[in-house]
């Protein structure tokens, strides 16, 4: 488990969201990069009923992540999060009286996953109920835990594919108290997937009252 | 008393006249016993004195009657008296009173005796002369005595029926007893067999029948068979005839696929150029003799159960043979897998069951095959499916939370810590058997193959004496051993070349003493270029060491020289060492192919011919190293290299 990076590659002018994820691809393969099949991560949004109104309705966000198979993460935005067994889906079911399932939100990115020395690159589209609304690629780091120690490195690595649209150290990272030794780990990788999402979909909002 | 105490004699006269018959009597108990003493001593009442006697008979005499009769009829009484007295007065010599006299009535009874005695006598003397009188039978009373035959047979038979079914009635109940004693004593038998069979198999009862499990699926098992034997009681035995010795009261039955016995053999061989003749491995070992104690059941159910795990190993391999891909792919034919651990090498493991005595003709005139049979891999293989067994049913996995999935405990874990994918493959256990036991045929073979090489460099090569330390902890993947090449005689000072060898599954590592690591591959023939390399280097330093011992200086070393013909295998090496005075120069070449050469270079006043020269004026630079000369090494004496060299070294050095 090392220092993840998450950030949203714009589309391409004038092509679409395929096309320029297989530029990426290609430009990651000329790096020398090895494919090592797929991943995927999706998103549940269950509301939290029962409680009194005034509040805004609190959002619960079930999680997976590919890359940890038998894990399932639930999160509130910026509230807590746990990381349980895979069993945990089941649990949302008998809690469906607690948390009603908001079944039109489900967001998942798919792509394929390259190995590049100790990078561990991911390339997705971010889909939603079968519409592309966006590309995230995943960078990760593996050997470092501290985000401060190889924030540099993996942006230097990022440029080297990205181009330009390297993003600035996430907040997740900010966050995190100067001087303690504080380690990234996959609560902070599906907090920046989920700001992704959330970012998406109010883009699309937008997009879509414009259309 | 005292009269009576003697004998008395008296006589008795007879009316016939007979002659007189003496009668001595003598009294039975003269003094009475008054007391018997607790040591026997008998304490007698003492006899009545004179006086004492006198008294007792005054008592007797009833005076009063005798004076009354005086007074009133004192006249008849008298007469009466008198009269009385008469006839027994007639009677004899009587001088008591017979109402006074005790002995009366035995007089009495005794002559009346007499009077029997003679009237028989005098009967008997007649009847004797059967003139006057005769014996005759008394008739019996025929209507009274007389009873008919049958009644008397009747009767008989009556009472010897009674008589004989009392016997019978006798005779069976001892002969019952006999027979529940014996039918006691075969049940108790059977039990007791039935409870030692208990304490060692698990048994249960279905219905009448008594049924055992012999399979492993307790202890976590997941074959399928059911592994299930009856056990029978042998009831065909006679108990009258003797018993014989190896007579067991139970049975067992055993499923007829698991009959007889079965081993799994596995062997390393040459690679067979045709594979027409596979599958037909029928080879088989005597079946061990049994132990002294053991019962016949338990020796068959063991083997049963062998067979069983044997099934079931063939069957995990053969399936493992066929699901998992490799390079090049196994052969599975009827009871044999065939698979290629290196190139040229064949891996075969079968599975050898032969059922009951039935011997097969065909095999047994063969001459049995030198064993190639590798029995701490099939010792292994045993082993890896018990240890599979238990890993079904750990600790580790059992007691568990009721919602959770059979498996490792740290499975467990592996959601709520987020564990990647390569977390959880190191978890879970991926080898099969077949790749694990492939693995461990290929170091036993790479490993017997490193001794070989060894050992065959050693007995061939002399010079250099390579010695082997192989280690006795091993693992079943890696071994190692460390090799030492020293020149005899010279081990403390030349013992710079120390190997360290870890034979792994495909390749050998060596650790150099001087730290360099060189990989090597399972190919035979490159450990022995590399020892022979080793052993030309060996002798180049043993001349550095030794010159080091000897007081000369080293002046080059070179372990790969550039120079001289190119070696096919390794380099050569090079050294050169100067005397300690520094006229004379040794240098040796040596190559793993091209031997040693050895030059010694003099000073300049040594050579014959010195050139004469204008630039070289003064005499001592004649004392400079000039010109060198080959050593005919192979001429030299000494046992070895190295001692050859001391002696060189020592003859070059003059004593000052």
């Amino acid at each position: 488990m090392g220092v993840t990076c998450v950030c949203q590659v714009p589309v391409a002018e004038g092509k679409s969201v395929q096309q320029t994820v297989d530029i990426l691809h290609k430009k990651l393969e000329q790096l020398a990069a090895v494919k090592q099949g797929s991943f995927c991560v999706d998103c549940e949004t269950y509301h939290a009923t029962g409680n009194v109104s005034g509040q805004p309705t609190k959002l619960l966000y079930v999680m997976h992540n590919s890359e940890t198979p038998l894990s399932c993460m639930a999160l509130f935005e910026g509230g807590p999060c746990v990381i349980a067994d895979a069993n945990f889906d089941v649990l949302m079911v008998k809690l469906k009286s607690h948390f009603q399932n908001a079944k039109g939100h489900k967001v998942e990115c798919r792509g394929s996953r390259y190995r590049y020395c100790d990078f561990l690159i991911k390339v997705g589209t971010v889909t939603m109920s079968s519409s592309a609304r966006g590309i995230s690629v995943e960078v990760e780091y593996c050997p470092c835990v501290v985000p401060g120690d190889c924030w540099n490195l993996i942006r230097e690595f990022m440029a080297s594919f990205l181009g330009s649209s390297v993003p600035e150290l996430p907040s997740v990272f900010a966050a995190k108290p100067e001087g303690l030794f504080a380690p990234a780990d996959c609560v902070d990788t599906m907090t920046q997937y989920l700001e992704l999402f959330n970012k998406l979909r109010k883009m699309q909002i937008q997009g879509s009252n414009v259309r | 008393m005292s009269l009576l105490s003697s004998f008395l004699y008296f006589s008795i006269t007879i009316m016939s006249g007979g002659p007189p018959v003496s009668v001595s009597i003598e009294s039975s108990c003269e003094k009475q016993v008054q007391e018997v003493a607790l040591d026997g001593t008998e304490t007698y009442v003492p006899p009545l004195s004179m006086s004492q006697n006198l008294a007792k008979l005054a008592q007797r005499i009833d005076f009063s009657q005798g004076s009354e009769s005086e007074e009133d009829g004192a006249e008849s009484e008298p007469k009466d008296r008198e009269w009385s007295k008469e006839p027994e007065e007639e009677e004899g010599t009587v001088k008591f009173q017979p109402s006074l006299w005790p002995w009366d009535s035995v007089r009495n009874n005794l002559r009346s005796a007499l009077t029997e005695m003679c009237v028989l006598y005098d009967v008997l003397s007649v009847v004797k002369e059967k003139k006057y009188m005769a014996l005759d039978p008394v008739s019996q009373d025929p209507a009274a005595n007389k009873t008919p035959q049958v009644f008397q047979l009747i009767s008989k038979k009556k009472s010897l029926g009674t008589a004989a079914q009392l016997l019978l009635k006798g005779a069976e109940k001892l002969s019952k007893s006999v027979a529940e004693n014996q039918e006691n004593r075969r049940q108790r038998d059977f039990n007791s067999e039935l409870l030692r069979l208990r304490s060692q198999w698990k048994l249960r009862k279905v219905g009448d029948k008594i049924l055992g499990d012999l399979s492993y699926r307790s202890a976590g098992s997941l074959f399928p068979h059911h592994g299930t034997f009856e056990v029978i009681k042998n009831t065909d035995i006679d108990l009258d005839k003797k018993i014989p010795e190896d007579y067991c009261p139970l049975d067992v039955q055993i499923p007829s696929d698991l009959e007889g016995s079965a081993y799994i053999k596995v062997s390393i061989q040459k690679q067979a150029p045709d594979i027409g003749d596979l599958g037909t491995v029928n080879l088989f070992r005597r079946p061990p003799k049994t132990k002294a104690g053991t019962q016949a059941w338990h020796v068959k159910l063991e083997a049963a159960q062998n067979v069983l795990l044997c099934k079931e190993i063939f069957a995990q391999l053969s399936r493992e043979a066929v699901q998992i891909k490799s390079q090049i792919p196994h052969i599975v034919v009827k009871n044999q897998i065939i698979s290629q651990p290196f190139p040229g090498l064949q891996l075969s493991i079968s599975l050898c069951h032969s059922t009951g005595e039935k011997k097969n003709h065909k095999a047994s005139p063969e001459k049995p095959k030198p064993d190639d049979h590798l029995y701490v891999l099939e010792h292994n293989l045993h082993q890896m499916m018990r240890e599979f067994h238990k890993q079904q049913l750990s600790s580790v996995v059992m007691p568990h939370p009721a919602s959770a999935p059979f498996g490792h405990k740290r499975m467990r874990l592996a959601g709520p810590q987020a564990y990647d994918k390569s977390e959880i493959s190191s978890l879970q256990h991926n080898e099969g058997l077949l790749e694990k036991i492939i693995k461990q045929a290929k170091h036993i073979f790479l490993r017997s193959r490193t001794a070989r090489t060894i050992d065959s460099l050693a007995s061939r090569i002399e010079d250099p004496q390579i010695q082997a330390h192989w280690s006795n902890i091993n693992d079943v993947y890696e071994s190692s051993v460390k090799v030492l090449i020293t020149s005899q005689g010279y081990e403390q000072i030349c013992k710079s070349i120390q190997l360290q060898l870890n034979i792994g599954v495909e390749q050998i590592r060596v650790v150099h003493r001087d730290g360099r690591v060189v990989t090597l591959s399972h190919q035979e023939q490159e450990l022995q270029d590399f020892l022979l390399s080793q052993m030309s280097q060996h002798q180049v330093h043993a001349v550095q060491q030794l010159a080091k011992v000897m007081g000369w200086h080293v002046l080059s070393f070179s372990n790969h020289v550039g120079l001289g013909p190119v070696e096919s295998i390794g380099n050569a090496s090079a050294v050169t060492v100067a005397s300690p005075n520094g006229e004379y120069a040794i240098s040796v070449r040596n190559g793993p192919e091209s031997g040693c050469k050895v030059l010694v270079q003099f000073p300049r006043s040594q050579t014959k011919e010195l050139p004469k020269s204008d630039v070289i004026q003064e005499a001592k630079w004649s004392h400079l190293r000039g010109p060198s000369k080959e050593v005919h090494w192979s001429k030299m004496e000494g046992r070895n290299f190295v001692y050859k060299m001391e002696l060189l070294m020592a003859a070059l050095t003059p004593c000052p």
